[in-house]
């Protein structure tokens, strides 16, 4: 049954730029993705070379102050929302129904939609670069300052823009929930379902929870600057603090979304890399949950100048520094994963290392902030840039790179070159933190953010010099990177089907997996279920490779072989392309441009009746399209 | 469920590993709480709200600046901010005197962080901030809008002259 399930699984006959656009596959899903984060890496990452130009030396005059504020506050959109969050996204949807030994997701087509319209969200964003200029309210957005630009559009492409990402990352986040809730593969409980697979269920629920506030938030601003409402407007008893409070409700979670994904990567890499079990999976699980939770309490330390009072202040410090337990939990648990195991030096074990040591500068930088008077001292300066660098760069982009690194060879079947890769490693590492170290003694000696000159004289000079210098060899290291990924994608070793002597189900299926992702849905025994296949105990408790079982290492399920749970389907149902997504979700973004124009009168309805015909297309025919069609 | 007391299973080191975290976390919060309610550390606080139409029209904001409470040893400073400038941006007070600041904006927010003391909150349009400060040593201090305010963010300044002592 098996070898017939395997020669009627769909035929690779989709090829060419028709069959990507259409593809509802989680597996294309992510790499589309992973391609289009990357593109806006390149180009949050050039803003952010701009800026380092600008700040070089004092008195700046590569930017002027419009351009600066423009450029920052997109560097700081795009590295957020269409950096971070989508290459987490990409990694989570090519490797959690790996990982749970599932075929696909539960909605392949909110999949798809969920892509689109982040993608094309983001370009509508840039845009704004044509069509009156780019957001200058910084990524925060803060009131009354957002509300009362009303000369341009300016921030009403911010907000719409922001809510848009939004909706396209909660249409992911439900499909992850769905997916991991509902499609595991026979025996794998929960508390069996590899860590990376419960960070995503973590940052799919605080998205959910979160991205409602923002929500509110971002229609309010939306109002406020086109409508005539006064939510922010103190001018009218209006609270310019009800956005702080609103955007911080989602803004910290959204910390926590960030890095929660790359913390999964890395508890993934670290046991291969050290030959051991993950040391404590159940508290680095529990700890994952705990920072959920904790994340959502914790808000109000990014107010602590704005007046809050001295209880609110306490509760927030306390609250504060109480996530930094399960945070500490969770370093804990990685070391004790790496102490006395046989370490294999390999570029994502590099770069998972290195994700834990600057991380563990930025967050004990950001422990500090827990400390209100220290907190005041510390607010909107150089030393804010700084932590949080080191916990978004030092932390989740090397945590990713590390992915990237690791599952490379399951997305192409080439392994990434190991000498070009610790090229890029040290090169990143070293150029990270000539960057980012210096600013915190920016910040300690009182130079503030956000500022597009500073004077000579203040004893900055040498410290930024040094910070620009930094911000030029991270860019090498990325083209390190670009370079290491064209030269392995054509004359890589080919890696095989497990390159890393790997612990989780996508290790057992071909590189790079077929379209049905297994040809028998595998049976789960433990956790690191694969390892277990591989290896039994001595007497001394040490690991002994088994013999190699041919052909049948994996158990055969014959009740879920096939996906209508009928024993004897011999074939594999995957959902078919459908064209839908992208177009609803071209809709939905014309809609949103609608939106931003409509105090230009007919520019505005037009784009808003355009968008709704379009978008009403997309979803009428979606809701009316068999999900699997027969035979073309 | 019946299996899941074998993957539950905590490792001795684990449990002590635990045990030292819930520790730590005992020992911060009596810091916390102890540094917080009875040292009586001082935080921004906002003093009271105001209406940011007419605050600038109304004493004490309509003459911004130095009020001296008791000579040499008590002042109030009450400062407006707006874009892009500070009234007033240059003050005079005495060192070793308790100077207390009274800062609000007239239309977007913004900061006021005056340099090497611990002075630093934001400046709300509709609500009046307040810390105090003593200046020990005589000098000039710079205060400098922290909170991005838009173009001229970057030029919204003034200083403190800090006189000798009387």
């Amino acid at each position: 049954m098996a070898v017939a399930t395997r020669e009627q699984a769909p035929a690779a006959a989709d090829r060419g730029v028709w069959s990507w656009i259409t593809t509802v596959d989680h597996k294309r899903i992510g790499i589309m993705y992973a391609v289009a984060a990357f593109i806006f890496f390149l180009v949050g990452g050039f803003e952010a070379l701009l800026i380092r130009t600008q700040l070089a030396g004092p008195n700046g005059t590569v930017l002027s102050a419009e351009a600066y504020n423009q450029i920052f506050t997109m560097h700081g959109l795009t590295m957020v929302f269409a950096v971070i969050m989508p290459i987490a996204a990409a990694f989570q949807n090519y490797f959690v129904p790996l990982q749970i030994g599932a075929r696909d997701v539960a909605f392949p087509r909110i999949n798809a939609f969920a892509f689109w319209l982040f993608f094309f969200s983001a370009l509508f964003l840039y845009t704004s670069f044509l069509f009156g200029g780019a957001p200058d309210g910084a990524w925060v957005g803060y009131a009354p300052l957002s509300t009362q630009l009303t000369e341009y559009v300016r921030m009403d492409y911010y907000s719409v823009g922001a809510q848009l990402l939004g909706v396209a990352s909660l249409a992911g986040s439900i499909n992850f929930i769905a997916t991991i809730f509902t499609m595991r593969a026979p025996g794998m409980s929960l508390m069996r379902m590899p860590v990376f697979v419960w960070m995503t269920v973590v940052t799919s629920f605080l998205l959910i929870l979160s991205l409602p506030v923002i929500g509110v938030g971002l229609w309010q601003l939306l109002f406020d600057r086109n409508f005539g409402t006064l939510f922010y407007a103190a001018q009218a008893q209006g609270d310019p603090l009800l956005w702080q409070h609103l955007f911080w409700i989602f803004g910290h979670p959204e910390v926590y979304v960030l890095i929660l994904p790359a913390m999964g990567i890395v508890s993934e890499i670290l046991p291969v890399m050290s030959r051991k079990p993950l040391f404590g999976y159940a508290f680095v699980v529990f700890s994952g949950i705990a920072i959920g939770f904790l994340g959502f309490g914790v808000w109000a330390h990014h107010m602590f100048t704005a007046g809050l009072g001295p209880v609110a202040e306490a509760g927030f410090g306390l609250a504060t520094m109480l996530i930094a337990i399960p945070t500490g939990v969770k370093i804990f648990n990685w070391i004790g994963t790496t102490w006395g195991g046989r370490l294999k030096l390999t570029t994502p074990m590099l770069f998972s290392l290195g994700f834990i040591s600057m991380f563990v500068i930025g967050g004990l930088s950001g422990v500090t902030h827990s400390i209100v008077p220290a907190d005041t001292q510390q607010h909107d300066s150089y030393y804010i840039v700084a932590h949080f660098h080191y916990v978004l760069f030092g932390g989740a982009v090397l945590g990713y790179m590390a992915g990237a690194y690791y599952w490379f060879p399951k997305w192409t079947g080439k392994m990434l070159s190991e000498t070009i890769g610790k090229w890029h490693f040290w090169i990143t590492l070293i150029g990270f933190n000539l960057t980012f170290a210096p600013q915190h003694i920016l910040g300690l000696d009182g130079m503030p953010r956000r500022t597009y000159r500073y004077d000579a004289g203040l004893g900055w000079d040498g410290w930024n010099l040094m910070s620009t210098i930094g911000s030029y060899l991270i860019a090498v290291g990325v083209l390190v990177f670009i370079w290491n990924i064209i030269r392995s994608w054509r004359n890589g070793e080919p890696a095989g089907n497990d390159p890393w002597d790997g612990r989780t189900l996508e290790w057992t299926t071909s590189s790079p997996p077929p379209v049905h992702n297994f040809d028998e849905v595998p049976v789960v025994h433990h956790v690191d279920d694969f390892w277990y296949r591989k290896y039994g105990i001595d007497e001394d408790g040490r690991a002994v490779k088994m013999p190699e079982v041919s052909g049948g290492a994996l158990t055969v399920d014959t009740d879920t072989g096939g996906e209508d749970g009928d024993a004897d389907a011999h074939d594999i149902h995957m959902p078919s392309p459908s064209y839908f997504p992208i177009i609803a979700s071209a809709g939905v973004v014309i809609l949103g441009a609608g939106l931003v124009f409509i105090s230009s009168g007919a520019i505005g309805f037009g784009l808003l009746a355009l968008g709704a015909i379009v978008s009403l297309w997309g979803f009428m025919g979606w809701a009316g399209e068999p999900i699997t069609k027969e035979a073309h | 469920m019946s299996t899941s007391t074998e993957h539950l299973h905590i490792d001795p080191t684990e449990k002590r590993w635990m045990i030292a975290s819930v520790g730590l976390l005992l020992i911060f919060f009596a810091a916390v709480t102890v540094a917080g309610f009875m040292l009586g550390i001082q935080v921004p606080t906002r003093e009271r709200r105001v209406d940011p139409n007419t605050v600038a029209e109304q004493p004490p904001w309509s003459e911004p600046g130095v009020r001296e409470i008791v000579p040499g040893e008590e002042y109030e400073v009450y400062v407006l901010a707006h874009r892009f400038s500070f009234t007033p941006n240059e003050i005079e007070v005495p060192a070793g005197a308790k100077v207390t600041f009274y800062v609000t904006s007239t239309d977007v927010q913004h900061g006021f962080k005056l340099q090497d003391t611990n002075v630093n909150f934001m400046a709300l349009p509709g609500q009046v901030s307040k810390l105090s400060t003593t200046f020990e040593k005589p000098g000039v201090y710079p205060y400098i809008c922290t909170e991005y305010c838009g173009l001229g963010h970057a030029v919204m300044a003034g200083a403190v002259t800090v006189t000798e002592a009387p």
